[in-house]
């Protein structure tokens, strides 16, 4: 396990160099940050008297060696933007996005769970069928659009949950359903997809053999070897609702990394969004390796 | 320093110049405005390089030059008066005497030599702090209240860039303060003089303001606490001003519809920016064969835009006809009367007249021209209007291949020798400001970077006549002549065709009226920073 835990990391460090490098020069090519802070008529004198106070002068190679050098000293780089340490930006919105994830993943289990145990059960039935176009619709619907159609819904219209921003507890209700539904439909047809494995093995079999009720076989052997997959597609789910909820931190105006990102990007504030992309990149390096960690517990066919 | 000649400049005095406002006891509740933008969201004035300073800024500081809040323009601010010396190579501000920090202490003339020095220290990104820096020999205090700026060369209008309805840079920071607790704590704990104090500032998210609880020249806040959100999609922002969770959101023309349908308050801005078209580079020598170096063309192109339409069916009737390229009604020394007539016959929709035209060129059955489609920040709608001109064009004959791109991918190909735009057109944007000089010497000058006209290479006689005329508007003392002058830039610039307004635009916000009372906004102004303090609660009267 220590070994497979150090490889892990080591292909880790090895990747963040790749994609920060990639992220470094690509971001590069599409333009410069400081014509997107100066007004329209600018003049070039003026334009580049920004680049250098922002320290955007010198060959994109010599840039590089100076981000490096700091980076290795953990100095991510001032954002150009708000002219904060791009760490301490970074810090600042993590928790926001994280307060998101677990309602958003905790509706989507306790709808995807049943939905894919019944649909198993009663294969080829009705509520096969719904729970199947439910996944579909769940999967083709864009987060954008869900978002606005529930704010219309249930703000505008009915006057019962506010439009957006943080706030209690009401203010999270739309975000997780917008975030949420996307999750249950691909959580509720693996969980389908593995309980229709399960619900054919030797054991299942000997477990109806031996007496057991259709309750304790589908609940507690079947369910718990159907849960296994589903353990993977969280680890990748987790990784996306942290690094990517662009679109609904967008909608439901929740100051959250995704959004960060966009922004990053939009602006070209590189030192933020090299920062962003290293961060999402170590957070999913970690939670892939948790799940993979946990799988090994979970089921112990696995060895490392 | 002996004045032979005063030049006294009085702007007209808005009514609530002289106001003595409302005390503590009648400020009330929580103004909430939603925005798509909080810039930078920083709270030093050196640090924010674009618009979005007048809206989250300008609640907290005041700048030395000020608004004519009914007509828009430039107006007095913490000077309340300027005068130009004989020899026009300084300027003298009077400042008021009641003016003072939020700490207590008073606004002085070293407030005002700090600020502006602290704008064009090396510290500053402010967008205009070189040409502050290029400008400003050096800043003299004559007394408390009286400081003198010395000039490098004569600028007749050096005040207008100290004036938020140009930019930021005369925005006025507390010198004791920051000396005493040092910048960093200045940035996390801002104090001004605006009518506005400083709470909190979440990132990403909201700025909290509380009123002052004394009369300010601005005008009293009637609210107790002003909260400006951060809400970058626009359904959402609409969503929130329907519910009443804000008061005040800024929207763009697709929303309009459905402000209206909802009984909200739909607020105009006029004259706050003019959607254009240019073109580039036709006078270089590779172009000779360009069809669009004939001035003909470029002015049949004109005639073959249908701008009532794009008014009414792009802009939902929200834009009117535009006067000569960056010219609005507000602009001074400007014969508004004359180019308002101009713009109604020059910028007609004549096709008729545009195909005799193409057709006396050369090119009676069309072209093939590339137009590159882009639009700013803050203006998204500018690719739409962008798409019906090429469109209207395809009509008269003109094979258009149309190309989009984001804007900052755009900004690059403006840069160096303009290579992938040379003998094209693109869509473009001027934001309204009272001088125009500003906008006409970035665009048409021969050493500016899109030197429309001609560059050092190439300047024939029309460029040689711009260079020359635009020296006289910039430096010219007496006011009759730079009037005159000033008129005769906007026609060389109107008759070279070469960047040619398609209509002028609006600033639109949606208001819920049971949250915020009746108000007028700043003619020109798109951001109302300077404008919460006068918004009534929705039991007073309108302002």
């Amino acid at each position: 396990m220590q070994r497979f835990i150090l490889q892990r990391l080591l292909q880790g460090i090895v990747l963040l160099v790749l994609v920060t490098s990639i992220v470094f020069f690509v971001g590069r090519l599409t333009g410069n940050p400081v014509d997107l802070m100066l007004p329209e008529d600018a003049t070039e004198e003026e334009r580049q008297d920004m680049i250098e106070r922002l320290n955007l002068d010198g060959t994109v190679m010599e840039q590089f060696q100076v981000f490096v050098t700091d980076a290795l000293q953990g100095d991510l780089g001032t954002s150009i933007r708000y002219r904060q340490p791009v760490t301490e930006i970074f810090f600042s919105r993590l928790p926001n996005t994280l307060a998101m994830i677990p309602p958003a993943m905790i509706l989507a289990m306790a709808m995807a769970i049943p939905l894919g145990i019944l649909s198993a059960l009663r294969r080829g039935g009705w509520l096969d069928r719904i729970s199947g176009t439910i996944a579909v619709l769940g999967i083709a619907t864009p987060n954008f659009w869900l978002g606005i159609v529930l704010i219309y819904l249930f703000s505008v219209s009915l006057g019962w949950l506010p439009s957006g921003r943080m706030g209690g507890i009401a203010h999270y209700i739309l975000p997780t359903i917008t975030l949420g539904t996307f999750l249950v439909a691909g959580f509720m047809r693996l969980i389908r997809s593995s309980m229709l494995e399960a619900l054919d093995t030797e054991f299942v079999k000997l477990a109806r053999i031996k007496g057991l009720s259709e309750f304790v076989v589908v609940w507690k052997h079947c369910l718990r070897n159907a849960l296994i997959p589903v353990l993977s597609l969280w680890g990748v789910f987790m990784g996306g609702l942290v690094t990517g909820a662009i679109v609904t931190e967008t909608v439901f105006a929740w100051p959250g990394i995704g959004r960060l990102t966009y922004e990053a990007v939009i602006f070209r504030d590189f030192p933020l969004l090299q920062s962003v992309i290293i961060m999402d990149a170590i957070l999913i390096l970690f939670i892939n390796l948790l799940v993979d960690i946990l799988y090994a517990y979970v089921d112990p066919r696995i060895r490392f | 320093m002996k004045m032979s000649r005063k030049l006294r400049i009085w702007a007209p005095v808005a009514l609530a110049l002289g106001i003595s406002g409302p005390v503590a006891a009648d400020q009330k509740g929580t103004l909430i405005v939603a925005l798509d933008t909080l810039g930078g969201q920083t709270m030093d004035p050196i640090l924010e390089g674009r618009a979005p300073h007048a809206h989250y800024q300008a609640p907290v500081y005041d700048a030395l030059i000020g608004f004519n809040y009914k007509e828009g323009g430039l107006g007095p601010g913490v000077a309340e008066r300027w005068e130009r010396s004989a020899d026009n190579m300084s300027w003298t501000f009077y400042l008021r005497k009641d003016v003072r920090w939020h700490n207590g202490d008073p606004l002085t003339a070293h407030d005002v030599k700090f600020s502006l020095e602290r704008t064009m220290s090396k510290e500053s990104i402010a967008s205009r702090a070189k040409s502050l820096r290029k400008a400003v020999k050096s800043i003299e205090v004559i007394d408390d209240h009286t400081v003198r700026v010395h000039t490098k060369k004569v600028n007749i209008h050096f005040p207008a860039g100290l004036s938020r309805a140009v930019f930021q840079e005369g925005q006025l920071m507390p010198k004791k303060y920051i000396e005493e607790v040092g910048v960093e704590e200045f940035r996390k704990n801002p104090i001004g003089s605006g009518p506005w104090k400083f709470v909190k500032s979440v990132p990403g998210d909201y700025v909290e303001y509380e009123a002052v609880d004394y009369p300010h020249f601005r005008g009293t806040p009637k609210f107790k606490r002003l909260r400006i959100l951060l809400v970058p999609e626009e359904s959402t922002r609409v969503a929130m001003v329907r519910t009443g969770e804000v008061a005040i959101a800024s929207i763009s023309p697709d929303s309009i519809a459905e402000v209206e349908a909802a009984k909200l308050k739909l607020i105009s801005v006029p004259a706050t920016m003019q959607a254009i078209y240019g073109f580039y580079g036709t006078y270089k020598d590779s172009e000779k064969d360009n069809p669009l170096r004939d001035v003909r063309v470029r002015e049949a192109l004109s005639l073959a835009i249908n701008r009532q339409e794009i008014i009414d069916h792009v802009m939902n009737g929200q834009a009117k006809m535009p006067m000569p390229f960056a010219t609005y009604a507000y602009a001074v020394d400007t014969d508004i009367k004359r180019w308002q007539e101009w713009g109604h016959k020059a910028l007609r929709y004549d096709p008729k007249r545009a195909k005799e035209l193409l057709a006396e060129a050369g090119y009676p059955n069309g072209f093939d021209m590339t137009f590159a489609n882009t639009a700013l920040p803050g203006t998204p709608f500018m690719t739409q209007i962008g798409v019906a001109v090429s469109d209207m064009w395809s009509k008269l004959g003109v094979n258009v291949k149309l190309k989009h791109y984001e804007w900052g991918a755009f900004r690059l190909l403006l840069r160096g020798e303009q290579k992938k735009l040379t003998g094209k057109v693109s869509m473009f944007r001027t934001a309204g400001r009272p001088v125009a000089i500003a906008r006409y010497r970035s665009a048409f000058w021969s050493g500016s970077t899109l030197a429309r006209l001609g560059n050092k290479d190439f300047c024939d006689d029309v460029c040689q006549a711009y260079d020359k005329i635009q020296d006289q508007v910039l430096t010219e003392p007496d006011d009759a002549k730079r009037y005159e002058a000033t008129n005769k830039m906007l026609q060389i610039v109107a008759d070279s065709w070469q960047a040619v307004p398609i209509l002028e635009g609006m600033g639109f916000w949606a208001v819920n009226p049971k949250e915020v009372g009746a108000f007028a906004p700043i003619p020109g102004r798109h951001e109302f920073g300077d404008v919460f303090e006068r918004m009534p609660r929705p039991e007073q009267k309108p302002w």
